[in-house]
């Protein structure tokens, strides 16, 4: 609140002098002393207006990137001060109501936007290379469950999700309800059972009343359970299960992409990964990785092969990045290895002494003051991203210059900078840390 | 006789002239868009060139790639769509969010863009209207609201024109790789609309400069004709320039890479295309209307004399009638939307849905509850303007008790994205006392409540001041209530009926719960006006002497759906996720995640404010030029409703 105010001075003081310099003004200008009450008290609504004003545009300054749940207050703010001012100029009252009443719904919608779950899409998952044909069983399996559910033991987390986006549609456990796509539960068996369907016309592809009828001309149809899965990826409509085609096409058609092409792009060694999960799951031995891939080479010709480095994210930037920005902040911390060197207060083991302790929300204002200080922030909030991107900007007494790496800019991604940077801010000294979401 | 014909003849003349001209962009253009837009886009890659450029190689070796949508095979003509990098050449920045700056700049362009593509359409309906009444008194009064409106649009127009060019600017300086791919594949389209841009600024100025000289008998007709030219050339416009976000969202013509194969035509007519064009016609109409309202609920509440205050109000209604005539079957086209979006893409529709963005659509569905909500509570107040309908208000609270209960179905999630910890708390994916709540079903049962209810409050308002008097009147309200009846039965028994059956199979429900509503718009205002041809007025329309909260109500109407409209263009662009095209050219930015909800409740508000506050002025800027009473003011004030020319 007090930086708020300190914001809003700075940026409209000469708006708050002028009105000052007016009300000394009525005072020696007007005789009448109804008129000069009058003159006095409309120049004080007006002093307090234009400080709600400046209050609201600090308030936006300050917290619009960040997750404030507070900003539609300053929307709140301008509805008040409309309506004041709708009281005083008379002429275009009108207008101000109106803008005023606009304002409340603004301020209204804005407020229940804020008020629900805050839930940001982070960045798409970095790739790393890894040599899934070097990889035992278990290994390739939870690289599998990684993939399909974004992290080891999260198959048993309800909505977890992964880079496959498989559980989107796909129901996983045994009995589960399983409305968009089959139940993957029992694949393993069931695949073989599969080529037997008469709709399936094994070794007939052009018999197939799909609208896709081969994976690619000659690839021909699957002749084991491992090559049914391999083609049901690769070529989803090539056979649709019962009921789950495209509404309208008589199961002819599939509404699932094909998993080695965008938006998924699995590489031949992911789609091993999942599919041995899936074997080892239910305690059945899998085929081993060359077998799989093999059965994938059969439905995915050499130049729809996805490379497995391609496309990655923020390549551009100088390698991957620490944190993707999803984790919560305390993993954020742990990852870009904040904690080795500082303190700070609410994160487990970050009792650091190699660089200052972090309270940011108590630093950081007198900081920027200081004459030794050499950058451009204004705010505690762009003086935290300075010191994370150019730590040379300003060097805390006592501890030297050029120890901090000056690649975090480059390997934290925007979302994890805007949390580091939003919980910090809010660390003050002497003050409860705030909790972590 | 003869110099009349003589007059009628050049004026058919000159307008066939004008159209001539008009479709000559096209008409040159299309042997381009024959052969695919002329030189291919970007030009053929180095490769193709070199193939058949090579001496000796007599055979022209050409290379084919597979439609990414269509499955058609093509020539390669494009280079591939680029890959771009976190990189200040493929992102220039300055110290703020770009994706926010074009956010702000395309929000803006396409408010102002939409407000000056649905006027016209006002414009003509309410001068055909005009032309149609047998009343003169009402067809001058039509004829200057018609002109009010196109003034008011005249000045939103250049600023529309501004804000294209600082659109352009943005996408120029801040994201050149994407913009120059996007240019390169719809060169032929783009100036086409430059083209057809420059066809609307003439043909608007020809209309509304010529109203005065074309205002009587044949010319009429020929300036009714102009804006009819003036409307499909609008629609072109923005068909084009939704071919590019319809190309962005789910593309089409190119291969896997990105490269172009000569047809434009596959480009431009991507999966989401049409259902994009018809939706946005709808939500542009009712955006209009609801802007129109709120300029006529300004210049009410601003009125010095009863007359103005008669004057606007009338027009208020107007507006807001047109608006909701649009926005009732808003709901449907998004609905064929979404559908189109699970045909293409099931995650992307899920996305949408059930996903990342599905709190959105809860403050979507607030947001159509509002809008039925504030509909509903000016038309109760317009009750009050209106001698004789005293005997309506005790219905009313029956009407809001039907309205919340369709609001809170509605707005009722069924599935949500949400936390381990947040699962847990709530003890699985349903909630332990909602249960199973908020299925399809039971929310399309919510929403077709709301507007069934919207109608008969409609059907009420009618009949505000008069009782039917064709002979078989008895029977008529009879019929009328039995068939309301049944329609409310049947939606709410759909509504509970799919909880029982499989989720594949409950999707269908909503065609007969769907129709049951468009019966009761269609058939029940069509038999209610018939049923009020000569009725017994037992009490005049006292315009103007309506409630101050009435024009709030109106505010309400406009600010709401501005925001909604900010809520659903953000929603539409966002599901794309990290791509600039989807599934073709990725988004590296350091922009490439999608922020939270409350942001984009922060950023959607201040899109629309400052649309608001930016119009606003353009309202002012209009009281200034014409500081005069409306023409006809001083004429009495119609004492029969006029009938708002939606059809019913």
């Amino acid at each position: 609140m007090v930086e708020l105010i300190q914001a809003a001075l700075d940026m409209g003081w000469p708006i708050l002098a002028f009105l000052v310099c007016l009300l000394v003004y009525f005072q020696v200008s007007i005789s009448d002393p109804a008129k000069k009450k009058q003159a006095t008290f409309k120049t004080f609504i007006g002093m307090i207006a234009a400080f709600m004003l400046l209050m609201a545009i600090a308030n936006y300054k300050i917290n619009f990137f960040a997750n404030s749940r507070l900003l539609p207050v300053s929307l709140a703010m301008i509805t008040a001060l409309a309506f004041m001012m709708g009281i005083y100029f008379t002429n275009i009252g009108a207008l101000f109501k109106i803008g005023g009443f606009m304002f409340l719904v603004a301020a209204g919608l804005s407020g229940y936007g804020n008020w629900l779950p805050q839930v940001e899409g982070g960045f798409p998952p970095a790739e790393v290379k890894l040599d899934f044909g070097s990889m035992s069983a278990q290994q390739l399996a939870d690289e599998g469950e990684k993939i399909i559910f974004g992290g080891i033991g999260q198959s048993k987390v309800q909505g977890a999700i992964g880079k496959g986006q498989c559980p989107l549609c796909h129901g996983f456990n045994e009995g589960f309800l399983s409305e968009r796509a089959p139940n993957l539960w029992g694949v393993p068996d069931r695949a073989k059972t599969r080529l037997d369907d008469p709709r399936y016309h094994k070794g007939k592809p052009g018999d197939r009343d799909t609208e896709q009828k081969e994976a690619f001309p000659g690839s021909g149809t699957a002749e084991t359970g491992q090559e049914y899965i391999a083609e049901s990826h690769s070529c989803p409509s090539c056979f649709v299960v019962a009921g789950f085609g495209v509404k309208g096409t008589n199961d002819k058609q599939s509404p699932m992409p094909a998993i080695h092409k965008p938006p998924i792009s699995l590489s031949l060694g992911e789609l091993a990964a999942v599919d041995t999960w899936m074997y080892v799951r239910e305690g059945k031995e899998a085929p081993s990785f060359e077998e799989i891939t093999k059965a994938y080479e059969k439905f995915i010709p050499e130049a729809d092969r996805p490379k497995q480095t391609e496309d990655k994210p923020g390549a551009a930037g100088g390698g991957g990045v620490l944190a993707t920005g999803e984790e919560p902040v305390d993993q954020i911390f742990q990852k870009a290895t904040c904690v080795a060197c500082h303190t700070i207060p609410g994160i487990a083991g970050a009792v650091g002494t190699i660089g200052p302790k972090l309270v940011e929300g108590t630093n950081a204002p007198t900081r920027i003051k200081d004459p030794a200080y050499k950058g451009t922030a204004k705010s505690t909030r762009e003086y935290i991203t300075e010191s994370v991107i150019n730590p040379s900007a300003f060097v805390v007494k006592g501890f030297p210059d050029n120890t901090m790496p000056k690649e975090f800019g480059k390997k934290l991604s925007a979302g994890a900078l805007n949390k580091i940077v939003d919980y910090l801010s809010q660390l003050q000294e002497g003050k409860e840390p705030p909790k972590i979401s | 006789m003869g110099s009349l014909t003589r007059k009628k003849t050049l004026a058919v003349m000159a307008l066939s002239a004008m159209i001539g001209l008009l479709l000559l962009p096209i008409v040159v253009s299309v042997p381009a868009l024959a052969s695919g837009g002329g030189a291919p886009a970007g030009g053929p890659p180095p490769d193709v060139v070199k193939k058949e450029g090579g001496e000796g190689d007599k055979d022209k070796k050409v290379e084919k790639a597979r439609d990414v949508y269509y499955k058609t095979e093509g020539i390669v003509s494009g280079l591939p769509a680029p890959k771009t990098g976190d990189n200040a050449k493929d992102y220039p920045r300055y110290n703020f969010e770009s994706r926010v700056l074009l956010w702000f700049a395309n929000q803006q362009h396409l408010y102002y863009g939409s407000f000056v593509l649905a006027v016209p359409i006002f414009c003509m309906v309410i001068e055909f209207m005009g032309v149609m009444t047998k009343d003169k008194a009402m067809a001058k009064k039509y004829d200057q609201l018609a002109y009010d409106f196109i003034k008011i649009s005249l000045t939103a127009y250049s600023l529309t024109a501004i804000l294209g060019g600082i659109l352009i600017f943005t996408f120029l300086t801040l994201y050149p790789a994407f913009f120059g791919y996007l240019s390169s594949i719809f060169r032929p389209v783009m100036h086409i609309y430059a083209l057809m841009f420059v066809a609307e600024s003439g043909t608007l100025y020809i209309y509304y400069y010529g109203w005065d000289k074309m205002k009587e008998g044949f010319l009429k007709w020929i300036h009714l004709s102009m804006s009819v030219i003036l409307n499909v050339i609008g629609t072109v416009l923005m068909f084009l320039a939704n071919s590019w976000i319809g190309f962005m969202m789910s593309p089409a013509g190119v291969d896997e890479q990105g490269r172009f194969l000569g047809n434009i035509w596959h480009v431009i007519h991507t999966a989401l295309w049409n259902p994009l064009n018809v939706h946005r016609i709808l939500g542009n109409m009712a955006f209009g209307g609801g802007v129109v309202a709120a300029y006529a609920a300004y210049r009410f509440l601003s009125s010095k004399t009863d007359e103005e205050r008669a004057h606007y109000d009338w027009m208020g209604y107007i507006a807001m009638s047109l608006g909701v005539a649009f926005l009732i079957p808003l709901p449907f086209a998004g609905y064929w939307l979404m559908r189109e979006v699970y045909a293409y893409r099931q995650q992307m529709g899920i996305t949408l849905m059930g996903g990342l963005l599905a709190w959105l659509f809860i403050i979507q569905a607030t947001m159509i509850g509002i809008l039925f909500l504030s509909t509903n509570y000016y038309l109760w107040q317009a009750l009050g303007r209106m001698r004789g309908a005293e005997r309506f208000q005790r219905w009313i609270k029956y009407f809001v008790f039907l309205l919340v209960c369709g609001f809170l179905v509605f707005i009722t999630p069924h599935t949500m994205v949400m936390t381990p910890a947040e699962l847990k708390a709530m003890g699985g994916q349903q909630h332990p006392v909602l249960g199973n709540y908020g299925v399809m079903s039971a929310k399309n049962g919510g929403i077709n409540v709301i507007i069934t209810t919207t109608v008969l409050t409609f059907i009420w308002y009618q009949r505000g001041n008069r009782v039917p008097s064709v002979s078989w009147s008895k029977f008529g309200n009879i019929f009328m209530g039995v068939f309301f009846f049944f329609a409310y039965v049947n939606i709410i028994w759909l509504a509970i009926y799919g909880y029982f059956i499989p989720a594949n199979v409950r999707v269908g429900l909503s065609v007969p719960q769907v129709a049951t509503t468009l019966s009761c718009l269609f058939f029940m205002t069509a038999l209610n006006l018939s049923m009020l041809k000569g009725a017994k007025q037992i009490g005049p329309i006292e315009w103007g002497k309506i409630s101050v909260r009435s024009q709030y109500a109106l505010i309400m109407l406009a600010t709401a759906f501005t925001w909604m409209m900010g809520l659903m263009g953000y929603i539409r662009s966002s599901v794309r996720l990290f791509w600039h095209v989807n599934e073709i050219m990725r988004d590296n930015s350091p922009w490439a995640y999608t922020h939270t909800v409350g942001f984009a409740a922060n950023m959607i508000s201040f899109n629309v404010l400052f649309f608001w506050i930016s119009i606003m002025f353009v309202f002012w800027l209009g009281t200034l030029a014409a500081k005069k009473a409306p023409v006809e003011a001083k004429a009495p004030v119609p004492g029969q409703a006029p009938q708002p020319a939606v059809g019913h």
